[in-house]
């Protein structure tokens, strides 16, 4: 029964990046390329502001080790 | 100092109960005229972020869910001074009001759908090579080579999304029954056909569980997903005029020097 | 303290593999090392040209399927793509970057390609 809790637990995580990383409200810096000021591209330059290899070892294993201790 | 943001709020009154946010720190709600920000005020940037921190942060949007109609932050929005919020507010106040008055007492479901995509698309290629014996693109160079291959490729890969297109139509008619909006994402992978979200109003959530229930128990070969209620994070909308796509935020943090 | 969120499959494992294999792509940032800037403008130079590439690739492909171009007219639009090709795969090689790397996300409008 345990790896079926852990399985939910893995999924509920990824609903939620899924959603906090990328969606709600987008306050970043920028680029909209346009052309007879019709916006025709619009470039995302999110800058991402935590360690983005921290944030990759989360995506890619959820549960890699235990909580980690702020410093 | 470094202001963390949760969500911006249809408030502008204090936040009564005690909820603690990032780090434990007690979150606030910074009042911008008739609406509000909730934040939490840190002396430093947190340095390790763990998914504990992704936990909670969902747990206070959702907290505020209960009480108040919420847009919200991107995970990791952060500010430098409270003036800098207040700046930010008043800059995009038009687009967070259209926003709020349109997600009052809706909330957020999201369905995923896998299919057989890979059998699906191996079904496909293997009617093609009946199929292409007779293809008009003689092959006797290499330009013509290449162009025979990128086209099979493509006859395949449309015909795919023909298939998926149909199958997401059934699906979705289903689901759309009791929805205010939505926003589907079709094949992100071969084998995730769907991954969909849907905007509902409050009451009809038991309504859409059901329909769930019944589709998931249907028989065939697809398999269902379902999550929610979350906060509409899919269904936050800007208009041009609502300057999403402004200049530079006055404050937000970066890692290094300017981006860009 | 309670929510009252669901997550409701009969099959996560199926999900969660799906799901990881999409959430690959990271948002994309640049970075302000300078070392790391000309890295940067490249990649922003060849998505570019490999978005037209693919665009171009993919009207050659609608107007064969409609059958509006001759068999000299295939073979010189074959040439062509195939010379593109290729030079994408140098250029990519110079600057090390792979494939997944030439992808911007373009907010609400999604990822390129």
């Amino acid at each position: 029964m345990d790896s079926v809790i852990t399985e939910s637990k893995e999924v509920t995580l990824l609903e939620i990046l899924d959603r906090i990383l990328d969606k709600g409200v987008v306050i970043s810096g920028d680029l909209v390329i346009s052309l007879a000021e019709i916006d025709l591209i619009y470039v995302g330059l999110k800058v991402l502001i935590s360690s983005v290899e921290t944030m990759e070892r989360l995506r890619g294993a959820p549960f890699a080790g235990a909580t980690e201790e702020p410093t | 100092m470094k202001i963390y943001t949760y969500a911006i709020i249809d408030s502008n009154s204090k936040i009564s109960d005690t909820i603690n946010g990032l780090e434990g720190i007690g979150v606030y709600n910074i009042p911008y005229r008739d609406m509000g920000i909730v934040v939490s005020s840190h002396s430093e940037q947190i340095q390790n972020i763990t998914k504990d921190h992704i936990l909670k942060y969902e747990e206070i949007v959702e907290r505020l869910m209960e009480d108040f109609t919420v847009l919200p932050m991107r995970f990791l929005t952060l500010f430098n001074r409270e003036e800098d919020v207040l700046l930010m507010m008043q800059e995009h106040y038009n687009g967070f009001k259209g926003n709020l008055d349109r997600l009052r007492n809706k909330v957020e479901f999201g369905i995923k759908v896998i299919w057989q995509g890979e059998t699906i698309k191996n079904r496909i290629i293997e009617s093609s090579k009946k199929c292409y014996a007779n293809l008009v693109i003689p092959d006797n160079s290499p330009g013509k080579s290449f162009v025979k291959e990128k086209f099979e490729k493509y006859k395949i890969d449309k015909e795919f999304e023909e298939e998926a297109d149909r199958c997401i139509t059934i699906i979705d008619y289903f689901f759309s029954r009791f929805i205010a909006e939505k926003k589907l994402e079709k094949l992100k992978s071969d084998n995730l056909l769907l991954s969909a979200s849907y905007l509902i109003e409050k009451e009809k959530q038991k309504d859409f569980i059901e329909v769930f229930e019944k589709i998931r128990a249907a028989p065939g070969d697809l398999k269902f997903l379902l999550s929610g209620p979350w906060p509409p994070y899919n269904f936050i909308v800007f208009t041009k005029n609502a300057n999403m796509f402004n200049r530079k935020p006055v404050s937000q943090d970066r890692a290094g020097e300017n981006a860009i | 303290m309670t929510i009252n969120r669901i997550v409701e499959t009969d099959s996560p494992q199926d999900f969660i593999e799906e799901i990881e294999k999409i959430q690959g792509a990271l948002p994309k940032r640049i970075d302000a090392n300078p070392k790391n800037v000309e890295k940067g403008l490249a990649k922003l130079v060849l998505t570019l040209i490999e978005l037209i590439r693919k665009l171009l690739e993919k009207q050659a492909m609608r107007r064969i399927d409609a059958g509006s171009l001759s068999e000299e007219e295939i073979e010189g639009v074959g040439e062509t793509l195939m010379k593109l090709e290729n030079k994408m795969q140098e250029l990519k090689g110079i600057f090390g970057l792979k494939d997944e790397e030439l992808n911007l996300n373009l907010g609400p409008l999604g990822d390129l390609m």
